[in-house]
């Protein structure tokens, strides 16, 4: 007879090591709830570009300001990241990438990627 | 929910990814090599018939993804049923909502 034991549990944080395909796929969680998040200011400023002259300079004027700045650097990472590691997500799907080394060196890189066009971005905007 | 559409879902999924990844790109190498556009080039750009039909393209692909995303990442997280049945009913509104606004604007700026 076999008896109960309570799973272990590690609540501590730092005691948690997420491998990196994980990280990846929450990742990739993350950055779509975001994108959904942005859509209404995305459309509301592509709206406000395209109304007349005054709204398009309203509008540049908004993506020059340093909160959108900073804002868009979040928006711009989730972006990037949602497309490369659903790039690579697409790829396991027809088979390519799936044995355990690869898939954790593909996650590394799309992780990698993401930050850097990130931070590419934030570069660009300042 | 049926397994064939689990299936449907799956495929919807995939299949607007790639659309919207195409697109995706193509916006950003135009913007890449014609970066600061002034209103007039902007407005143009916008107005054209491939940017605004495939623009139209994209913002279908958007709801159909965004909707299975954001349903999916509901349905795994959220067990209550009526809060799971609100953020699922938010979620349908802000998608539909912004995406006729958004085919609104271009067929505005193409007409």
């Amino acid at each position: 007879m076999t008896t109960r034991r309570s799973a272990p549990v590690y609540l501590n944080l730092f005691r948690i090591s997420f491998p990196v395909g994980a990280v990846a796929s929450i990742a990739h969680r993350i950055s779509g709830v975001l994108l959904f998040l942005s859509f209404p200011l995305l459309v509301y400023l592509l709206d406000l570009s395209l109304q007349d002259l005054r709204g398009f300079n309203q509008a540049t004027a908004l993506l020059q300001s340093d909160w959108f700045r900073l804002g868009s650097t979040l928006v711009a990472w989730s972006l990037f990241h949602h497309l490369f590691s659903g790039i690579r997500f697409l790829l396991i799907d027809i088979g390519a990438g799936v044995g355990l080394r690869q898939a954790r060196t593909t996650a590394w890189l799309v992780n990698i990627a993401g930050a850097a066009a990130a931070l590419l971005y934030l570069g660009w905007m300042l | 929910m049926s397994r064939a559409d689990g299936l449907r879902t799956w495929l919807l999924q995939r299949v607007s990814a790639i659309y919207l990844a195409l697109f995706l790109v193509y916006v950003l190498v135009h913007f890449w090599l014609n970066p600061n556009p002034d209103y007039e080039a902007w407005r143009v750009w916008v107005a054209s018939p491939v940017v605004s039909i495939a623009g139209a393209g994209f913002v279908l692909a958007l709801l159909i993804h965004g909707w299975v995303g954001l349903r999916d990442v509901t349905l795994d997280y959220i067990h209550h049923l009526g809060l799971r049945l609100m953020v699922l009913t938010l979620t349908a509104v802000l998608l539909i909502g912004c995406g006729f606004w958004a085919v609104r604007i271009l067929i505005v700026t193409s007409t």
